[in-house]
């Protein structure tokens, strides 16, 4: 990652921090809130693959661990192994195919909530586990759903101009970035 | 070039993965977490004001829309708020006499007595953080009295207890976390503890005999026996419901909490340190 793009992507960082945690933690149903920390590394992995998914998926939740009450690290090493995996699985598909972010975003982010839950009951955090599921599940799928597309965008200005890029085609071509 | 590039990637994300739980690790370690938490309370003494920042900017907008939309039950929950704070202004006239009651009697036991500690009351600044824990943010900090472990109260009852301080900002775990348990006693002395079973399901109270006698409603108090986390006589919760099953080493006992979780605007955090 160059200089310039790693700048642009604690900008997008900071910014879903805050809109995570001013208006998404206000929109609770069932008791629970939308998660946009997931979409971070989901879509860095889309757009430039698993090294950049693992990496930008490690300083999110590094950043979110800073204001979270549960243990310091655990959403870094969530989030890096969700880039990681999303970029690796992803790799070989049409990164132009409309389905392939709402799945990810959808996959992704319960894999990743369920993921966080075990660790962290794994680390002595029992009350982890003791959640609503279901409406976890849902709550978060369906936002990550509507969500992905904006921090799609946000993330593919970040990201403009990485080597590795693999959705960022051509304007010609005449498809749709996002 | 290929096998390079994946080797390089797969070294990254194991550096990754290995300073993530290198960081798991001081923070869980009782003698490393310091480190941790002088970094999370730097964190947060620098983001609390942006944050702050955000919501004054963002607040009126929704409160226009909530205001808008819910303009009828804002307006029964007014009636509701009125017709309580007659119903306490008469309750209030008659508590000096058992408050006095109460103090000689725990004054004889040698038994803090809750409205002899210092409170510092403190206004909620945002709930439930992640979808893991059941948390308020407090907007005071150790500069203003506030430190780990002390318990915090309002609405009615016990609300939890501060897990981390920082300069202006404190956490607190409710009483309906999956990490809470209060040491309680209710009836003729008899004690238990109540348990936090996360967010959205019902506390219990544990550790109490079969057939312990028992009614709907019943209270519960913080027991304030050696070495609890509470001082005694706060109300912690109401029983719900109870039964005893067949060849059980305990009653089974659901509770709700003393105090209305729904609404925690202002808390007051009372300066009373654990035993330790």
């Amino acid at each position: 990652m160059t200089g310039r793009s790693m700048v642009r992507v604690a900008l997008v960082i900071f910014i879903v921090l805050m809109v995570q945690q001013t208006i998404m933690v206000a929109l609770r149903v069932g008791g629970t809130h939308p998660d946009l920390l997931w979409l971070l590394p989901i879509t860095a992995a889309l757009l430039d693959g698993p090294e950049t998914g693992a990496i930008v998926g490690f300083w999110s939740g590094l950043a979110f661990d800073l204001v979270l009450p549960t243990p310091f690290g655990l959403s870094a090493l969530v989030g890096c192994l969700l880039g990681y995996v999303t970029g690796s699985l992803t790799a070989a598909m049409d990164p132009r195919a409309t389905w392939l972010k709402p799945v990810a975003a959808l996959a992704g982010s319960v894999t990743a909530d369920m993921l966080f839950a075990v660790l962290g009951a794994i680390l002595g955090q029992q009350q982890m586990v003791q959640v609503d599921f279901l409406a976890l599940f849902l709550v978060v799928g369906v936002s990550s759903l509507v969500l992905v597309l904006p921090v799609n965008r946000l993330m593919r200005w970040a990201l403009a101009g990485e080597s590795n890029r693999r959705s960022l085609v051509p304007a010609h071509t005449g498809s749709r970035a996002w | 070039m290929a096998r390079s590039r994946r080797s390089r990637r797969t070294l990254t994300v194991i550096i990754l993965v290995v300073l993530s739980l290198s960081l798991i690790s001081l923070d869980l370690n009782g003698r490393t977490h310091s480190l941790t938490s002088g970094v999370k309370s730097v964190a947060n003494d620098v983001y609390s004001p942006l944050r702050q920042g955000v919501i004054d900017v963002i607040s009126p907008i929704g409160n226009f829309f909530a205001g808008a939309f819910n303009y009828g039950s804002l307006q029964s929950e007014n009636e509701k708020l009125q017709r309580t704070i007659g119903q306490l202004r008469a309750a209030q006239a008659e508590r000096p006499f058992e408050v006095n009651q109460l103090k000689q009697l725990l004054a004889l036991q040698n038994l803090p007595f809750l409205q002899s500690l210092p409170t510092v009351t403190a206004q909620t600044q945002y709930e439930y953080s992640s979808n893991f824990t059941a948390t308020i943010t407090l907007d005071k900090g150790r500069a203003d009295g506030v430190d780990v472990g002390f318990p915090v109260v309002g609405s009615g009852g016990l609300v939890g207890q501060v897990i981390q301080s920082f300069h202006h900002t404190s956490v607190v775990r409710l009483i309906t976390d999956g990490q809470s348990k209060v040491g309680v006693t209710f009836g003729n002395q008899l004690t238990g503890i109540v348990d936090g079973q996360g967010p959205s399901n019902s506390m219990t109270a544990d550790l109490v005999a079969p057939h312990t006698p028992l009614h709907k409603g019943e209270r519960m108090y913080t027991s304030g026996l050696d070495a609890a986390s509470f001082p005694s006589g706060i109300p912690v919760a109401t029983v719900r419901s109870f039964h005893t099953a067949a060849g059980a080493s305990q009653e089974t006992i659901e509770v709700d909490p003393a105090a209305d979780l729904n609404h925690l605007a202002y808390v007051d955090v009372v300066q009373w340190a654990p035993p330790t």
